[in-house]
């Protein structure tokens, strides 16, 4: 679930857009190196590696809108900060499991995207500025892409096993 | 003329005796005496049976002493109940209330014949001044002032200072008591009358008692936080910080039970300030699992055991060292901890400032081993300079060092610089789990190893000090005597009288009882032949300790038994001359040539 | 004191990897942790995270703060002794609903009436996780764990109304189910003048049950806001603390109007009146002189 109570989108200026897209990707690559290192340290690398792929994407998004950022707005302070978002694009903490197979990762990613692309579909009617409103909505039709790339590699990912990997593994271990 | 004056009194509580037994010490510090007083009470909080022993001397005082030189009865029922507490013998000059009906010729004093015995109308004296038979204690003063010549002005004084804040007709109704029985004393002298010589005030004399003078040196070392769980014999301690520690910037808890009292120290100690916690025997108990947490997490910490009967509840208000078991081995996983014990009120104060540089210098937590006979017993003694104290404090990380921190880092001497909260880029975090240098979770059996060998190690300095050690007397003499605590006070007077009496004797009191330095003992032992090892605990704790680790000569035994059996010199130089004589049948030189 | 507006939850975040199981609800109760302080801004080092023994203790560890991961049950008066010795230090104590209230139990009313101003969180599971999933003070009665085979024959503590009854002035719980709550209490927990108890719902993933995940949470929570408590009234904070165990009601339950001082006030009040005139440390024997 996410939330943006302390957002006002009648506002918004395309200063504060930008700065507030920086960082939901931003909380949403943090989110990924930890699920990535949480599944590391879990012995799941197949999740590990997906995430830490994730990771990277959302650092690519990140980059490039912090360089449209940099170029209309310069080093002018921000107005925005992550006090003001929470889990956007980022997954859900329950979305991670020990031994989660490919397929549940990119099921979580896929939930994150569609979070993401609500996010952007519930604030557009809300925004007065015409330039804030083509970036959302350039936001929002990209999630719909990153949607499509995540439900092609789960077309391609091998099926979840019909045993529960649960059942293979070991009892946990008292500390 | 005699320089050392032991008297006993005892009655029921409603009586005074312990008062009186106050008024009296405070006047032998005004004049210039030293002196001890002990106390003893039946269990009742009030009204029950109460006795005290006050020792005066010109000189020193060692130790309660042995048989009483006075005994004073107020009732025979009471009198009785204290036991050994208060032996009479054949010198003894008995004063008592002639209102118990006994005959002086018929003492129920078994198979003992003191040297006087004295019927005084005490009751009667007590009514005549106060209008009650209230007041008695104020005439056995006065019994004790006229029988042996002890300052009147004083005693009159310490009576004033006694009631000082009470009722004007109160303290001139004791005053007049006292004088009553003063006339008392001369109008029916002793068949062998005895006097005190006259102290010579040598400089200023301190009044207190262990507990209280314990918690004085905390704070004169530094001591910033206290917190602790009232449990007898030690609850004095923290009644002290309560009153005082405000005063110079510090802070006092009593907390919600002693784990809570060692807990919040331990918090204090990681904050970096200077912290003590003090408890009897089943407060160590419960306090364990902490003092383990404090060793693995290096951090400086005092923790006073004042030591009553035990196990378990055992005799609260009686002094025993049957806790050194528990000082050394308690706490579960591979632990060295620093052990040290005061042997008196004055060296209570050495002690406690050592402990606290101990701690804060090997970042450990260190146990004092007091017991409840030196930590509640008051006794007048030279006031200490305390110019001559050096204070430690714990090694702290410089700049360089902050630069890239590691709290436990492996140094040479095992020590580590260590941060507290506040200090910029110290950052670290303090666990009771394995570590790494860093201070992060392991179980690696390798570095489990390595620190192991760095918190254990770290003390090889400290076992190396042979200064936490007083040997005295004739230093090649094939008899010995060890001794430590209060033991060590009638040690020091049997060593005198055994040595007075032509017997080669030295006696070795450890102050640091562990880590123990293995040379210290090896060097004393070397021309020893016969010994004791003499403590108040039925399992004789120290001499199992020493034989656990290093070679004791064959002729060295235990001396021990349960506490509330009080040692006396006499005693001590009976058993030395006993094996003195042992030794002579084995044809050695125990005895010096007789000139 | 020293606020740094420019901190981030970044700043914050250890290099320690969290060895719970991924799902944990402690994750979400960390990045509230960070969220919290990066709003209130003060720097890592003047901050100190006291915690006992449990999964949820580790917590410590995952921060850049001064951390003391000490033993079960005893972080409160750690805690408390750290605070009394250096007030200045912004002071959090943190652990399960075992080391809090079963072997720590005992701590908890002693901590609220001195109330010195420290934030307590504990993170409420229902189980013992690091030991393998025993039954806790908050289990429900007839759960089935590794050491109620046939079931709980016990009733379960109910931390909310044992803390109001203890007379905490906030009293506050959250769910990582619901992140902006959770670290709108946390942070407000530790901005309170006072003793500050935050009870999270934070599931075990690999004992709890599926009914005590976080997606079960984000069916049935509902904010105390929302239910127009009043956080005011103890009483009424009581009646609403009631039904844990049945509801998950989250927000503040209970925020004192007006709050009294706090422990470190009054002693610093003290220390002040006292300390003036006071002889210095080296005389202290001075009162055994006797003349």
């Amino acid at each position: 679930m996410s939330s943006t109570k302390s957002i006002d989108f009648a506002t918004l200026s395309l200063k504060d857009a930008l700065d507030l897209a920086v960082l939901i990707e931003e909380e949403a690559r943090e989110r990924y190196e930890e699920f990535a290192d949480q599944m590391e340290t879990h012995h799941t690398p197949e999740a590990a590696s997906f995430f830490r792929f994730m990771a990277g994407n959302e650092e690519k998004h990140r980059a490039a809108l912090a360089a449209r950022r940099r170029e209309h707005f310069g080093e002018a302070p921000s107005s925005v900060t992550r006090a003001m978002i929470f889990d956007v694009e980022a997954p859900d903490y329950d979305e991670a499991r020990a031994f989660m197979t490919l397929r549940a990762a990119l099921n979580a990613a896929l939930r994150s995207e569609e979070k993401a692309h609500a996010f952007f579909v519930a604030a557009l009617p809300q925004l007065k500025n015409a330039d804030v409103h083509a970036l959302f909505d350039e936001l929002r039709s990209e999630e719909v892409e990153h949607q499509e790339l995540v439900r092609k590699q789960l077309a391609q990912a091998p099926p979840d096993p019909d045993l529960p990997a649960d059942d293979f593994s070991d009892e946990p271990v008292g500390q | 003329m005699i320089n050392d004056l032991v008297i006993g009194m005892a009655g029921s509580g409603g009586d005074g005796i312990v008062s009186a037994g106050e008024s009296l010490i405070s006047a032998c510090a005004a004049m210039g005496y030293h002196a001890m007083m002990t106390k003893s009470f039946g269990s009742q909080i009030r009204g029950g049976e109460s006795s005290c022993r006050v020792r005066l001397a010109a000189g020193p005082v060692l130790n309660p002493g042995g048989a009483l030189d006075v005994a004073v009865a107020l009732n025979w029922e009471d009198f009785l109940k204290f036991g050994a507490e208060l032996p009479v013998d054949g010198d003894t000059l008995v004063l008592y209330e002639e209102k118990t009906g006994v005959a002086p010729d018929a003492l129920p004093l078994v198979g003992v014949e003191p040297a006087e015995a004295l019927a005084v109308p005490m009751a009667d004296m007590a009514r005549t001044a106060t209008g009650s038979d209230k007041g008695k204690s104020s005439v056995v003063l006065g019994l004790l002032a006229g029988y042996f010549g002890i300052g009147r002005e004083a005693i009159v004084a310490g009576i004033r200072k006694k009631f000082a804040k009470k009722d004007e007709r109160l303290v001139e109704a004791n005053e007049k008591a006292f004088a009553l029985g003063v006339e008392y004393a001369e109008a029916h002298p002793l068949k062998k009358p005895r006097r005190v010589e006259p102290a010579v005030k040598s400089g200023p004399r301190m009044l207190t008692d262990g507990n209280d003078i314990c918690a004085a040196a905390a704070i004169f070392a530094g001591c910033d936080f206290f917190s602790g769980y009232p449990i007898t014999p030690s609850t004095e301690v923290m009644q002290f910080f309560t009153r005082e520690t405000w005063k110079y910037g510090g802070a006092v808890l009593q907390a919600e039970d002693e784990i809570a009292g060692i807990g919040a120290a331990l918090g204090a100690s990681f904050g970096g300030k200077k912290a003590m916690t003090a408890t009897s025997g089943p407060g160590m108990s419960l306090k364990t699992e902490i003092m383990g947490l404090a060793s693995i997490t290096e951090l400086p910490l005092v923790i006073v055991n004042v030591q009553r009967g035990g196990p378990s509840t055992g005799m609260p208000t009686k002094p025993e060292q049957s806790d050194l078991f528990q000082a050394v081995f308690s706490s579960h996983g591979d632990v060295v901890r620093p052990v040290l014990a005061p042997t008196c009120v004055s060296d209570t104060f050495d002690v406690t400032v050592e402990a606290f540089n101990i701690a804060e210098y090997y970042q450990t937590p260190v146990v004092v081993l007091s017991d409840q006979e030196i930590a509640q017993r008051k006794e007048v003694i030279d006031l200490i300079d305390t110019s001559r104290f050096t204070l430690v404090e714990r090694l702290r990380p410089d700049a360089a060092e902050l630069a890239s921190y590691e709290r436990f880092r492996l140094t040479a001497s095992g020590i580590s610089p260590v941060s507290h909260p506040g200090m910029k880029g110290g950052n670290y975090v303090g666990a009771g789990i394995e570590h790494n240098e860093h201070g992060d979770p392991t179980a690696s059996g390798r570095i489990h190893q390595r620190m192991n060998e760095k918190r254990i190690h770290k003390f090889d300095r400290l076992r190396k000090r042979d200064d936490l050690y007083r040997v005295e007397g004739d230093a090649s003499a094939p008899l010995a005597l060890v001794s430590w605590g209060s033991c060590a006070g009638v040690c020091r007077e049997a060593l005198a009288l055994a040595t007075a009496q032509g017997l080669r004797v030295k006696l070795l009191v450890p102050y640091l009882l562990y880590p123990v330095n293995e040379g210290v003992y090896r060097r004393f032992f070397a021309t020893v032949q016969a010994g004791l090892v003499v403590e108040q605990s039925f399992l004789g704790q120290l001499y199992r300790v020493l034989r656990m680790v290093l070679d004791v000569p064959p002729g060295l035994k235990s001396f021990s038994r349960s506490g509330a059996n009080p040692f006396h010199p006499a005693e001590i130089v009976r058993e030395l001359h006993d094996h003195a004589l042992g030794l002579q049948q084995r044809k050695s030189e125990a005895r010096q040539p007789r000139e | 004191m020293n606020l740094i507006p420019s901190l981030t939850p970044k700043d914050f975040k250890s290099d320690l990897k969290p060895i719970w199981c991924p799902g944990c609800g402690d994750f979400g109760v960390l990045q509230a942790i960070y969220r919290a302080l990066a709003a209130i801004g003060r720097p890592p080092h003047e901050i100190a995270f006291i915690s006992g023994i449990g999964c949820s203790s580790r917590i410590p560890g995952y921060t850049t703060a001064y951390g003391f991961n000490s033993v079960h049950g005893r972080a409160l008066p750690i805690a408390q002794g750290l605070k009394l010795a250096r007030p200045e230090l912004l002071v959090l104590a943190a652990g399960g609903d075992g080391d809090g209230f079963s072997i720590g139990g005992g701590h908890v009313p002693h901590a609220i009436r001195r109330n010195d101003d420290i934030t307590y969180i504990v993170m409420d599971n229902q189980t013992y996780g690091l030991t393998k999933g025993q039954l806790s003070p908050t289990s429900p009665k007839g759960l089935h764990t590794v050491t109620s085979a046939y079931g709980s024959l016990e009733n379960p503590v109910n931390p909310l109304m044992y803390v109001l009854a203890y007379g905490a002035s906030f009293v506050a719980q959250g769910t990582p189910a619901d992140m902006p709550g959770l670290a709108a209490v946390i942070e407000e927990a530790i901005r309170f003048p006072g003793f500050a108890f935050v009870n999270v719902q934070s599931p075990c993933v690999t004992y709890g049950e599926e009914g005590q995940q976080i997606k079960a949470h984000k069916a049935v929570m509902k904010h105390l806001e929302d239910l127009g408590h009043n956080p005011g009234n103890r009483i009424e904070a009581l009646d609403k603390a009631q039904s844990y165990g049945q509801a998950l009601l989250t927000g503040v339950f209970y925020r004192d109007p007006d709050p009294p001082p706090t422990l470190g006030a009054l002693v610093h009040e003290r220390q002040q009146r006292l300390m003036a005139g006071a002889a210095p440390r080296a005389r202290i024997l001075d009162m055994f002189v006797q003349h």
